[in-house]
């Protein structure tokens, strides 16, 4: 895989930028309440939107509040934490997953049928699913032609305001497709349209994440007409999902309402859902208690976690769930100028350094340990990687022999989202105690991921990675590859080993599912032993929900997916 | 008096302007002297003590002891006099440090916007417009028209409409944040209105009888402003850098607060409210204390401020 700036994933303490997301419960369409009768008239429905007529399932209204804004309609380019919730109620992708982690089809008829050498990639789309315009009428029917033009879609080099940032990581292994990134072809040869119904992808090199890769949202399926131009996209996206976008003010409301041509039935559950943006963590938790608003797309903050996780009064509205993500603290492992951090002794110190339990007990609890780089529900992570434990008088006497008997000097970076300026200054005092003199700089987000993503600018960072989909090759490939030790790349560590590169790639390709798992943890182990990160935690997400919320839990990939939500009848 | 032209005032003032002792006469019958001093040397006595006066290291987290079981901080407690903060850290200690940021800040801030201001202004004052003759002593010459004034001061002006903290942020962002940069952000901008103020003095003092007997009898410029008019703005100087105190004090906290203050760890009342926002409905103490603690310290320096103003004010005296 080539390099590509993969922003949207990276997951920065409460913040976690990225999730991803895939899929829907569509095709096992939960026993849709074969009702039609509009309930929900309990919260007024958009006056004159389609939604006021359609009422499958209960109806009602549901309110999410978010720190940030809503960033991209536009699925190719969409990949922060706020916009992937929000493109999951417009769009769909060709794959999606159950409840878990399980793939299972959406938009294609039955799971794709794959060659024998695992390189060619035939899918079904299924037949009368309908493209819906914002103002609720229906385009036309979805067809190949969609599929094959989507894909070269999120290809193309000219998309505005800039080409999709995993154009090449996610989809560079279709063939033809570095032909038209490169700006060398309008279109992959590797996508072709079988007949109306039937698209084929061929691939370069057998992948066995193909099928995760074809559930992301950048996946999704939208109309062929569809503009490559994201702001313009913004003004009117059409795709096939539940919803449709109704309504949108930068910095204060997107509302969707129920798309009443969709194409299953039983849903949409809802009449309208109001994502509420710029909303402060306790503004969102008062409204809550006051039902004025359903959900919080943010954790709970540091102030109120205590009262809220211990009160009885909250057990039924608390939502909790571990995610599939490892925070950590990268070390440049080609620090410049022969530096300290360069060297693997030096850095192996520094795994025993760490006091993530007092980490853990900041941050209330809301974590996991790591030891390793799999989190917990990826497949291929193990209990039993335990290579460092907690000990300062070893850390020190390690940087004596490795040379470093005073320690030496450095520099910590990470963003300004709490609780990550406090994880820093805890990181800072236990670096300090075995020598380690580092400052703090705490930078807004955005300038730290550039910086985090430019060589040698930051030789100590805290920083997390959350999964795109649910395959080990995710945490290795993006952030851990040699390809990936680039400017522009996520790999902060810089971190290269020509034997772990060679062990991934075959680990990529090989088809016997347990021998896979046994090589990623392989290369875990060998990673681990070369030490570019300290493992610290994997986050616990918290969050509250009003009592009229029913039928919410988080998914390990989409995060939050409001298609299943209902709201409880007479509320 | 209401009607009188200025000039009349400032001549007026320029006679009678107060002696020393008057002042502290003024000064000694007025409760906000008082107050205001006795405040300003405790908080001064804090910062400057602070090392012994502090029960910890205001840095050091007390993991074990500073933490309840659930990980949030404890409040005041025979170890942690005023408690501890999210880090488990003795909020006392980061109070009395804090006291040093926000003084270092003030004073060093205030010294250098008062130096620039009264440069600024007095060359504003008496260069007003020079003219540039270039050419043979006698011959035709080409005359360039110098317009120091106009230059100085619109550039006051630019620079006081100017979106300060939206500087800061930008500076921050391309040199990274540090005590001497947020003293230069404060200094950088605090001059203007010292500027704007001894320059409008000067222009009417520029017109008194004494500056005109000082060039009669040959005092060059730049002596006349040192020796003959400063001596006459030093105490609306005095004034306006003890005020300049107080709001250099919430400005440094508003920029600690913003994030583009004084880096991590250090403590910094800004910082402190900033860091633990999120407490204010469960642990009010770690909002309010750094907030008392800015709030005192600006009435300490504006009381003095506004004491001093009315013992200097020559109207006063009438």
């Amino acid at each position: 895989m080539k390099p590509r700036v993969l922003t949207g994933r990276w997951s920065v303490g409460a913040l976690v930028i990225g999730l991803i997301v895939g899929a829907c419960t569509p095709a096992a369409s939960p026993s849709s309440p074969a009702a039609s009768q509009p309930t929900g008239s309990a919260a007024a429905p958009s006056e004159s939107g389609p939604a006021a007529s359609v009422a499958t399932g209960q109806g009602g209204t549901l309110s999410i509040a978010w720190n940030s804004d809503i960033q991209y309609f536009d699925p190719a380019k969409g990949y922060d934490v706020v916009s992937w919730p929000a493109e999951r109620l417009i769009y769909e992708q060709l794959l999606g997953y159950d409840t878990g982690t399980k793939l299972q089809p959406l938009l294609a008829d039955g799971m794709p049928t794959v060659s024998a050498d695992g390189k060619a990639y035939t899918v079904k789309i299924h037949s009368g699913v309908k493209f819906v315009k914002p103002d609720g009428s229906v385009l036309r029917e979805m067809n190949a032609d969609d599929v094959v033009a989507s894909f070269n879609r999120v290809l193309d080099p000219k998309l505005k305001p800039s080409a999709s940032p995993v154009s090449s990581a996610f989809f560079g292994n279709i063939v033809g497709a570095n032909d038209v990134i490169g700006g060398k072809a309008e279109t992959a040869s590797g996508i072709k349209k079988i007949d109306d119904l039937t698209v084929e992808f061929d691939l370069v090199t057998a992948d066995a994440t193909f099928l995760n890769i074809l559930a992301t949202p950048f996946a999704s399926i939208v109309p062929k007409e569809t503009v490559h131009d994201s702001a313009e996209v913004a003004k009117s996206p059409i795709g096939t999902g539940p919803y449709v976008l109704k309504d949108y003010t930068k910095g204060t409301q997107a509302t969707f309402v129920a798309n009443k041509n969709y194409w299953q039935t039983g849903q949409p559950y809802l009449d309208e859902i109001d994502f509420k943006v710029g909303v402060d963590d306790n503004a969102a938790i008062q409204q809550i208690e006051a039902d004025q608003l359903d959900m919080m797309g943010d954790p709970l903050p540091a102030g109120s976690f205590t009262q809220i996780t211990t009160d009885p009064k909250y057990k039924d509205q608390l939502v909790t769930h571990t995610l599939v993500d490892t925070d950590y603290l990268f070390m440049d492992t080609q620090q410049p100028n022969n530096g300290p951090l360069s060297k693997p002794a030096v850095r192996q110190a520094l795994e025993y350094a760490i006091d993530k339990d007092n980490i853990l007990k900041l941050v209330h609890g809301a974590g996991v340990k790591a030891d390793c780089i799999f989190p917990p529900d990826m497949p291929g992570f193990d209990a039993n990687c335990h290579p460092y434990t907690f000990d300062q008088a070893k850390a020190k006497q390690m940087l004596a022999d490795a040379g470093y008997p005073n320690g030496f000097e450095s520099h910590l970076y990470t963003d300004t989202t709490d609780p990550d300026p406090s994880i820093a200054q805890a990181l800072q005092q236990d670096l300090a105690a075995v020598g380690v003199k580092v400052d703090i700089t705490t930078e807004e987000f955005a300038t730290f991921l550039d910086r985090i993503e430019t060589p040698h600018k930051a030789p100590l960072g805290w920083v997390g990675w959350f999964q795109d989909y649910p395959d080990p090759s995710d945490f290795i490939d993006p952030i851990l590859s040699c390809a990936s030790a680039v400017q522009g790349g996520a790999n902060a560590a810089l971190y290269c080993n020509k034997d772990v590169d060679a062990l991934a790639k075959a680990a990529r390709g090989e088809t016997d599912n347990a021998k896979r798992l046994q090589e990623y943890q392989q290369i875990q182990t060998m990673i681990m032993a070369d030490a570019p990160w300290v493992p610290v935690r994997h986050q616990v997400w918290f969050t509250l929900v009003s009592t009229r919320v029913a039928n919410f839990q988080i998914h390990p990939v989409w995060q939050y997916d409001l298609r299943n939500v209902q709201l409880k009848p007479g509320s | 008096m209401t009607a009188q032209p200025a000039a009349v005032v400032v001549d007026h003032e320029v006679a009678e302007y107060p002696s020393g002792s008057r002042v502290w006469r003024a000064l000694g019958r007025n409760p906000s002297f008082w107050l205001g001093s006795v405040m300003v040397v405790l908080i001064v006595a804090a910062a400057a003590l602070a090392p012994v006066l502090a029960p910890h290291d205001p840095d050091q987290q007390f993991r074990r002891e500073g933490l309840d079981a659930h990980g949030d901080p404890i409040g005041p407690s025979p170890g942690f006099p005023l408690g501890t903060d999210l880090l488990g850290r003795d909020e006392l200690s980061r109070l009395l440090y804090g006291a040093r940021s926000s003084l270092t800040v003030g004073i060093v801030a205030n010294v250098l916007a008062t130096l620039i201001g009264v440069i600024v202004g007095s060359v504003a004052a008496f260069a007003g417009r020079r003219v540039l003759r270039i050419g043979r002593r006698n011959g035709p010459a080409i005359r360039i028209v110098l317009p120091i004034e106009t230059v100085l001061m619109r550039v006051t002006d630019a620079i006081l409409s100017f979106p300060v903290l939206l500087l800061a942020i930008a500076l921050v962002a391309i040199v990274g944040p540090s005590l001497p940069l947020v003293v230069a952000v404060i200094a950088g901008v605090l001059w203007t209105g010292v500027a704007r103020i001894v320059h409008g003095r000067m222009l009417v003092l520029r017109e008194s009888e004494f500056v005109t007997a000082a060039r009669a009898v040959g005092v060059r410029t730049p002596r006349i402003v040192t020796h003959h008019v400063l001596p006459h703005l030093s105490s609306i100087i005095v004034v306006y850098a003890t005020l300049g105190i107080a709001s250099t004090v919430l400005f440094e906290a508003t920029l600690s607060f913003l994030g583009v203050g004084i880096p991590l760890p250090a403590a910094t009342w800004g910082q402190m409210i900033s860091q633990h926002l999120g407490y204010y409905d469960t642990d009010p103490r770690l909002v309010v204390l750094p907030g008392l603690a800015i709030m005192v310290t600006i009435l300490a320096f504006n009381l003095l401020g506004d004491a001093l103003a009315d013992a200097l004010d020559p109207h006063h005296w009438r």
